[in-house]
């Protein structure tokens, strides 16, 4: 065994430790009897332990993708069921937060991917978007030139840099998405596995990329997934 | 939805007492009153015998003893959970790619850990809804009544609902199962125009091979694979064409790669191990059987030629003891059925003799054609062909011939079959030539078939009951003949009028069917005909 199964080993156990903590915590609020007086400091807990949750799952995927034992299992996929999905699980979180998530697409819109590892890239983005949001995170998807393209907006202070940003980027090679000081605001790594995740579908002609954005319908920044 | 789901019976399994904590209030906050709880495998099957749940959450992982596919294969095997039983395997993204690569007996759904209360809702809710939605067909698939099953659903499907890719994906499975090979054919073609899509294409390829196009079917599996290394369905079915093509070589060569990606599977070990036995392999042999005698070891697919075939590998490889040691296993695990005696029989008399101790191993055999004439006119194939080996291993050629003829006969038309025949013929030794027997086997049955066909379409009842009756008589464990005669009588009873006597026959023959294969497609158009023609009996 080297190190790095030790690291995923050990990933694997804090992240079910996790994944217990989180559901005492949803009890606890849930549960009239529980009295707190500052019920939204039980909220950020939850919310920053769902991030570090999220964060674990893609670092063990991370750790897959490294040998090769990670695979995209492409499956034919409703849109509208699949969105209302990812929603149904960040909802009470976004609403405890005084958030509002919703979701939008096309109700026969269909799309051919991981359901999985997509579902995986939107709660962590959804996770990032509850620290910028102020009022309102959006995710929607439409085809745009054949690609199918999910999108998470928020209605906070936007992404920083030059926009838009493809992720890869051919001209730019990954150099800025593994350095993670070069851009402290938000985490690259969680951008790099979106990447990774999106490059996985293909077709014999086109590659699934990431694109960052300002200002699509909201105010805020736009991540979207275009995915073939 | 709340009392929706107030009146259900779940069950949640998992080894760790706070996950199984975590989960029932999950289930509780959403109302569900009835949870049950089981820690392992075997608890989780004892508690599944004794009561019907309507939702059985279990995880992958469930220590030692049964894993969770394992926990689903022996539930389904056994119809402890029926089709309306929602099960969600529960994964951790440790195993994911393990439970995924399991082909056979698959899983209502799948959650990854951890999840949260709304998810699990707004899936149980879906569940429900398709359970609901799907009824119809479901009790058409409990009946084996193929023909409405595909009728309801191409009403579903003509509404084109939300989950169509499904709908069109269970059609073709169906349609694979009533032998409607361009049905099917038809939908993936349908769905391929649209897009690139594996399980269609592989869908394809599996036509290909039913209808016998081989080197076509052998081309599509491999395209699959060069797109997909890891679709190990592909790989499963590239073997069984390379086998069909009496391509033994690379047969193995190709289990052994999927092997490779997937070592957890029971069957593919099998696979492996009785190809390398029979090209020689025997180290090969021994190491696949050991794997698979491990691996079936919690398992309710447990067989004891398993045991046999590691026993046999083993004394291939001059490790006669421990071939002994493995043969005295099959008593442990399996006690005294008929099966395991047989096994134990035929195993013990090839390591004697490859020991050199001709006493001993006539001593088994004797045993053996003992076990083997408990299970009367209707033995299953597999213990013939067992049979005709061990008789080849030590030189009973006549014997070996003889049964072989019968198990030919018995089987005209499984291809399947008859590739192991051949198979089993090269790894032990028979001097036959296997090839010519089945093709004279072959035209001899199905001449007569065909006769009694015609003579039925004549309306020359008598004398096509005379020719089947006799041809049924002569290979009771023949399901086409068996049933031509089924059909041959039920069609002059539908003439001429019943008689208690014709009745009475018409359930032999499809009694002997059943026996051999419950699964039959064609079983069920008989036995409505029968029930048609007889309603009281």
């Amino acid at each position: 065994m080297d190190f790095s199964d030790i690291l995923a080993s050990s990933i694997h156990d804090i992240k079910n430790s996790l994944g217990l903590i989180l559901n005492d915590l949803d009890e606890l609020i849930a549960n009239p009897a529980n009295h707190l007086a500052n019920p939204r400091q039980a909220s950020l807990l939850q919310h920053e332990a769902q991030r570090a949750n999220s964060n674990l799952i893609q670092l063990l995927n991370l750790y897959k993708l490294g040998t090769a034992e990670l695979v995209a299992r492409i499956a034919e996929q409703n849109l509208d069921e699949f969105l209302d999905e990812v929603v149904a699980e960040n909802q009470a979180l976004c609403q405890a937060l005084n958030l509002d998530l919703s979701a939008t697409s096309d109700p026969d819109l269909i799309g051919y991917f991981d359901t999985d590892l997509i579902h995986g890239v939107l709660n962590s983005t959804i996770g990032n978007a509850r620290r910028y949001a102020r009022e309102r995170i959006l995710l929607s998807a439409e085809t745009v030139d054949d690609y199918l393209v999910i999108r998470v907006e928020d209605d906070g202070s936007g992404f920083p840099g030059k926009l838009p940003q493809w992720l890869p980027d051919d001209n730019e090679p990954a150099r800025n998405l593994t350095d993670p000081t070069s851009d402290p605001s938000r985490t690259r790594l969680g951008l790099y596995f979106a990447a990774r995740i999106a490059q996985m579908h293909k077709t014999p002609e086109r590659t699934g990329r990431i694109r960052l954005a300002n200002g699509h319908t909201l105010t805020g920044g736009c991540f979207e997934l275009w995915l073939p | 939805m709340a009392e929706e789901f107030s009146q259900k019976q779940c069950l949640v399994i998992d080894d760790f007492s706070d996950m199984r904590a975590a989960i029932r209030s999950i289930l509780r906050s959403l109302g569900v009153n009835h949870i049950d709880q089981a820690r392992d495998g075997n608890d989780a099957i004892a508690q599944m015998a004794k009561k019907r749940f309507d939702v059985v959450l279990c995880d992958y992982n469930l220590g030692p003893g049964k894993d969770g596919q394992q926990v689903l294969e022996e539930a389904r095997h056994r119809q402890l959970i029926g089709i309306d039983c929602i099960f969600i395997m529960v994964t951790a993204e440790n195993t994911r790619e393990m439970v995924m690569s399991a082909a056979e007996y698959a899983p209502d759904s799948y959650l990854s850990k951890p999840f949260t209360k709304e998810l699990l809702k707004n899936r149980l809710d879906k569940l429900f809804e398709r359970k609901a939605h799907l009824a119809p067909v479901n009790k058409a698939l409990v009946a084996k009544d193929y023909g409405t099953a595909i009728g309801e659903l191409d009403q579903l499907i003509a509404a084109s609902p939300k989950n169509l890719a499904d709908l069109l994906k269970l059609k073709t499975e169906i349609c694979l199962a009533a032998n409607r090979y361009d049905e099917a054919m038809t939908v993936y073609e349908q769905v391929l125009a649209a897009r690139e899509i594996a399980w269609a294409r592989l869908g394809m390829g599996k036509v290909l091979y039913l209808k016998k196009h081989y080197a076509k079917a052998q081309e599509m599996f491999r395209q699959l694979i060069a797109l997909d290394p890891n679709l190990i369905a592909a790989s499963d079915w590239l073997a069984r064409t390379q086998t069909a093509l009496q391509q033994f070589a690379e047969a193995e060569e190709t289990v052994r790669s999927a092997v490779k990606l997937s070592p957890r599977g029971l069957k593919r070990q099998q696979m492996l191990g009785e190809l390398a036995l029979s090209n020689g392999n025997s180290q090969e042999a021994e190491i696949a059987f050991g794997h698979a005698v491990t691996l079936a070891k919690h398992s309710v697919l447990n067989h004891p030629s398993l045991f046999a075939n590691l026993a046999r590998s083993k004394s291939s490889n001059n490790k006669h003891v421990e071939a002994l040691k493995v043969i005295g296993e099959i008593g442990k695990v399996f006690s005294n059925t008929p099966e395991a005696t047989f096994y134990k029989a035929t195993a013990t008399a090839t390591v004697k003799q490859q020991q050199g101790d001709r006493e001993g191993a006539l001593e088994a055999l004797q045993t053996a054609e003992a076990a083997i004439a408990r299970f009367g006119e209707a033995s299953h194939a597999t213990l013939s062909l067992e049979m005709v080996k061990t008789y080849a291993q030590l030189g009973e050629q006549d014997k070996a011939a003889a049964l072989l003829q019968k198990a030919i006969a018995n089987n005209h038309d499984d291809e399947e079959f008859l590739m192991n025949v051949v198979q089993a013929c090269r790894e032990a030794g028979v001097e036959y030539d296997t090839e010519t027997a089945i093709r004279e086997i072959q035209q001899d049955v199905v001449k007569t078939n065909n006769l009694g066909v015609r003579l039925i379409k004549q309306g020359e009842f008598d004398a096509a009951l005379e020719l089947l009756h006799e041809a049924a008589e002569d290979m009771p464990g023949n399901k086409t003949i068996n049933l031509n005669a089924a059909k041959a009588s039920i069609m002059k009873m539908e003439k001429l009028g019943t008689t208690n006597e014709d009745i009475q026959l018409v359930r032999r023959y499809i009694g002997r069917v059943h026996a051999l294969a419950p699964n039959d497609w064609r079983l069920n158009d008989v036995i409505s005909r029968l029930r048609t023609l007889a309603p009281k009996v």
